[in-house]
């Protein structure tokens, strides 16, 4: 039996990843998910004035900078109890909503059906189509990706001033109206780019798509003519199965979804008790069912993290961020270990629509569990049905001309006290934990959707849930793995993730 | 062909997003139309990471010629000096970007993150980060300020949080078509910093007329309470609108100064300092003096379609 320790690099746009992989003949036996880069926004925070987190947060990540403005502006409003109008919630939606099909898109087609194009399946008969939809820079797909991933964020342009990066979402509501010229010119984008994603993305008219509803009824439609097969998610699910990524990086069964877009209809309630357009809900894979999500339930663990140890896990109102880089010690990484009720979970779109009851693909979980395929289709799916939904909402802010779109707040200061603020990000569940003392900020903890999903090791020593989607798995070139960077990929891991290993004759250690 | 490497160091990616953006010209223009070869991008390569370790062995062997290296994000030089907070295969990254700027023709630091320091470099500055040629304002980062690269140029500075994608393609264009590029006393291309950003404001009525917002969502401007840096910032946001169509001030948002080496700023970014009535840091190079003089006679001589924010920003 030979036996070695590979290591993997992967970049994306929060940071760093990297993964070392223990393989005994080819077999991954055992993994380490190692966030690399350390960039202390958590401690930069501290002893800023409240709304600069408005400023700071979104800098956290370039592909998730509205969900990060998002999770700030609640947790202030939760803190300070203030209210919010309803045009406000479509506006913050729409433009959350934006975001994250320009995410969805590229991550899709610009970082996943990439690997389609690997010479290794060049014996395979949709090579040549998948090429010519997915080649970087030159296939069909892949340019129409780039294209209408910049007309919708001309969405979020229209009512935040510009994307990446801006602070529209204040204490109370957001910044800019939707007057009359601001809607109709984000309903032609949109409409140009569910044009776009009708044509190319499914073959046929969103509508009817979003209606298939059991697995019988999906393939069907795979199956029934040219124009769906050959589609975008034709493609990629055709080649997807046949190199069999609907069997492969399920990891683990448990699954959270704090809920996504609140409900403007329900807008008196405060942040965070009002309802949401998709639940929350913790998925138990034990049982299969679904119960209610309490963020109270969440604590943080370090012992295999770079930070100042503490035992147990806390949760992030008692949280510390304290680096302590131990490189040469058994802790790995500047991730730390989230657990919900003590589990290890998983967050995405995957999480989302299940927790969320959306039929078609409940009815695919249930046919085949968990998959790489499955994570990813579920993620273009979602694409669909917030095109749908941005539509809906464009037309009840037409319908409520002149509403108003900001409850300034009384007071202007934010008081002392502490508030949290849970959204649904691109890539899962992100939440800010904020703490006020003496008119400055006394804590500030974030969990990033990639934090639960590249979690490491916890305090009892169980894998986060990449770590455990790889274990077991069969590498067939440790040279040039292409199945984990399908699994990976699959993931979103904060846009794209190159993964690699390291030439065999410098730093591949290898046991006899 | 023109070869750009793209490194990312300690950064959000948020000017590789900004640049897939960009619109005049696009990413694939620069592609199709100007002979940009994309040796690697860490968002947008495809290849196995051997390939980019194999080109840096040849940029560095001198077998691979470099014309254009793209630094994102702030150079990370913690814990205690060692860069070992932003690895890069065991050594530190901050060690890398020094060896490859030396064989580069041209090195653009893309966003204020590689220039300046930027946002990680915010006090307690807990990583110990700095820009390329810049520490903040200071002349001097992980290279002296002296420091010329192979064409003779220092390091351009394309500041911005995130740099402004046009700003960013149309400088790549530039270089790839051998047009001048003249840079400003922090070296940033003047072609993007010779503008500011409240030229082209749809708020400068209000600005001019001293009508001043004292809350968020409403028409007026932002500089006097809200803690807008338009006027005493350069910056393209309102000449070359983001996204094609608009900017953070046209939205009311009040500009952070994004773009300066001191961003962001210590003290509250939503509230303008003041000396009694007046703001502490007034339109770049204007007079105390002569601005309040300006201000009271620039009120009186209001319209009331201004006073009364009657009109729409």
């Amino acid at each position: 039996m030979s036996k070695k320790i590979v290591q993997i690099d992967m970049n994306r746009v929060e940071g760093d990843v990297d993964f070392q992989l223990e393989l005994e003949d080819n077999r991954i036996v055992d993994a380490r998910c190692v966030g690399s880069l350390y960039r202390g926004f958590e401690q930069i925070l501290l002893g800023r004035k409240p709304m600069d987190a408005l400023v700071i947060t979104p800098r956290i990540c370039g592909i998730c900078g509205t969900a990060q403005l998002n999770a700030a502006v609640l947790a202030l409003e939760h803190l300070a109890r203030l209210p919010v109008p309803p045009a406000a919630i479509r506006i913050r939606n729409l433009c959350l909503m934006a975001e994250t099909v320009q995410s969805d898109l590229r991550q899709s087609f610009l970082f996943f059906t990439a690997d389609f194009c690997h010479p290794k399946y060049c014996g395979l008969s949709l090579y040549d189509k998948a090429r010519a939809a997915f080649l970087p820079f030159q296939g069909e797909i892949y340019r129409g990706a780039l294209e209408y991933s910049r007309h919708i964020l001309e969405i979020i342009a229209l009512f935040g001033g510009q994307w990446p990066h801006s602070s529209y979402m204040v204490p109370g509501g957001v910044t800019t109206p939707a007057n009359s010229r601001h809607l109709i010119d984000s309903l032609s984008l949109l409409n140009k780019v569910t044009r776009w994603f009708e044509k190319s993305v499914i073959g046929m008219p969103l509508d009817d798509w979003l209606a298939l509803q059991s697995v019988d009824e999906f393939f069907d439609w795979l199956e029934a003519k040219e124009a769906h097969a050959d589609s975008a998610i034709g493609l990629l699910t055709r080649m997807s199965r046949e190199i069999g990524l609907h069997r492969l990086g399920c990891g683990t069964p448990h699954m959270i979804s704090y809920g996504a877009y609140d409900d403007p209809e329900d807008a008196e309630n405060f942040s965070p008790h009002r309802k949401r357009l998709f639940k929350a809900g913790f998925l138990n894979g034990d049982t299969g069912s679904i119960e209610p999500f309490d963020q109270s339930e969440i604590t943080e663990h370090v012992r295999y993290s770079w930070f100042l140890p503490y035992p147990g896990g806390r949760h992030p109102f008692q949280g510390q961020t304290v680096p302590d880089y131990q490189p040469h010690s058994d802790r790995y990484t500047w991730c730390k270990a989230p657990r919900y009720r003590d589990k290890v979970v998983q967050t995405g779109p995957l999480a989302d629509a299940l927790i969320d009851g959306e039929p078609l693909i409940h009815a695919l979980y249930r046919a085949e569990g968990g998959n790489a395929w499955l994570r990813q289709f579920a993620r273009l799916h979602r694409t669909g049905r917030l095109l749908q939904a941005m539509s809906q909402l464009l037309h009840e802010l037409a319908a409520h001309p002149g509403a108003p779109h900001i409850f300034p707040p009384a007071d202007k200061e934010i008081p002392d006290g502490e508030g949290f603020g849970l959204v649904t990000a691109a890539r899962g569940a992100l939440g800010h934990w904020l703490q006020v003392k003496d008119g400055v900020i006394s804590r500030y903890q974030v969990i990033t959707p990639t934090a639960w999903n590249a979690s490491p090791k916890d305090s009892e020593g169980r894998h986060g849930h990449w770590e455990s989607s790889l274990i077991g798995l069969t590498v067939e070139d440790s040279d040039d793995p292409v199945e984990i960077g399908h699994i990976i990929r699959s993931h979103d891991p904060c846009l794209v993730c190159t993964v690699h290993l390291l030439d065999t004759g410098k730093r591949l250690t290898v046991w006899p | 062909m023109t070869a750009l490497l793209w490194l990312q160091t300690g950064s959000c990616g948020g000017d590789t997003m900004s640049m897939l953006c960009a619109d005049s010209p696009s990413l694939e223009d620069l592609v199709d139309e100007y002979g940009i070869e994309i040796l690697w991008q860490p968002s947008l390569s495809t290849e196995p990471m051997k390939k980019l370790d194999a080109l840096i062995e040849a940029i560095l062997a001198d077998r691979q010629t470099l014309d254009i290296l793209c630094i994102e994000g702030s150079i990370i030089t913690g814990p205690d000096g060692s860069g070992m907070y932003d690895p890069y295969r065991g050594r530190s990254k901050m060690s890398l970007v020094r060896e490859l700027v030396e064989k580069a023709e041209y090195v653009v630091a893309m966003g204020t993150c590689a220039s300046y320091g930027g946002v990680h470099a915010a006090p307690p500055n807990p990583t110990d980060c700095l820009g390329l040629q810049f520490d903040k304002k200071n002349p001097g980062g992980l290279l002296p300020i002296e420091w010329r690269s192979r064409k003779g140029l220092p390091v351009i500075n394309i500041s911005g949080c995130p740099a402004h994608p046009n700003a960013m393609t149309k400088t790549l264009a530039m270089l790839a078509s051998g047009l001048p590029v003249e840079l400003d006393h922090l070296n940033r291309p003047k072609a993007f910093f010779n503008t500011m950003v409240h030229q082209g404001c749809t708020r400068i009525e209000y600005h001019e007329y001293d009508v001043e917002d004292a809350e968020f969502g409403n028409k007026g401007c932002l500089f006097f309470n809200l803690g807008c840096q338009g006027p005493m910032t350069v910056a393209i946001c309102n000449t070359e609108l983001w996204n094609g169509r608009s900017s953070k001030t046209r939205a009311g948002v009040p500009c952070f100064g994004c773009t300066s080496p001191d961003f962001p700023l210590d003290h509250d970014l939503f509230r303008t300092e003041k000396i009694g009535e007046v703001p502490v840091h007034l339109p770049l190079n204007v007079e105390r003096a002569n601005y309040m003089a300006y201000k009271s006679l620039a009120h009186e001589a209001a319209p009331l379609r201004v006073l009364n924010k009657k009109m729409d920003p």
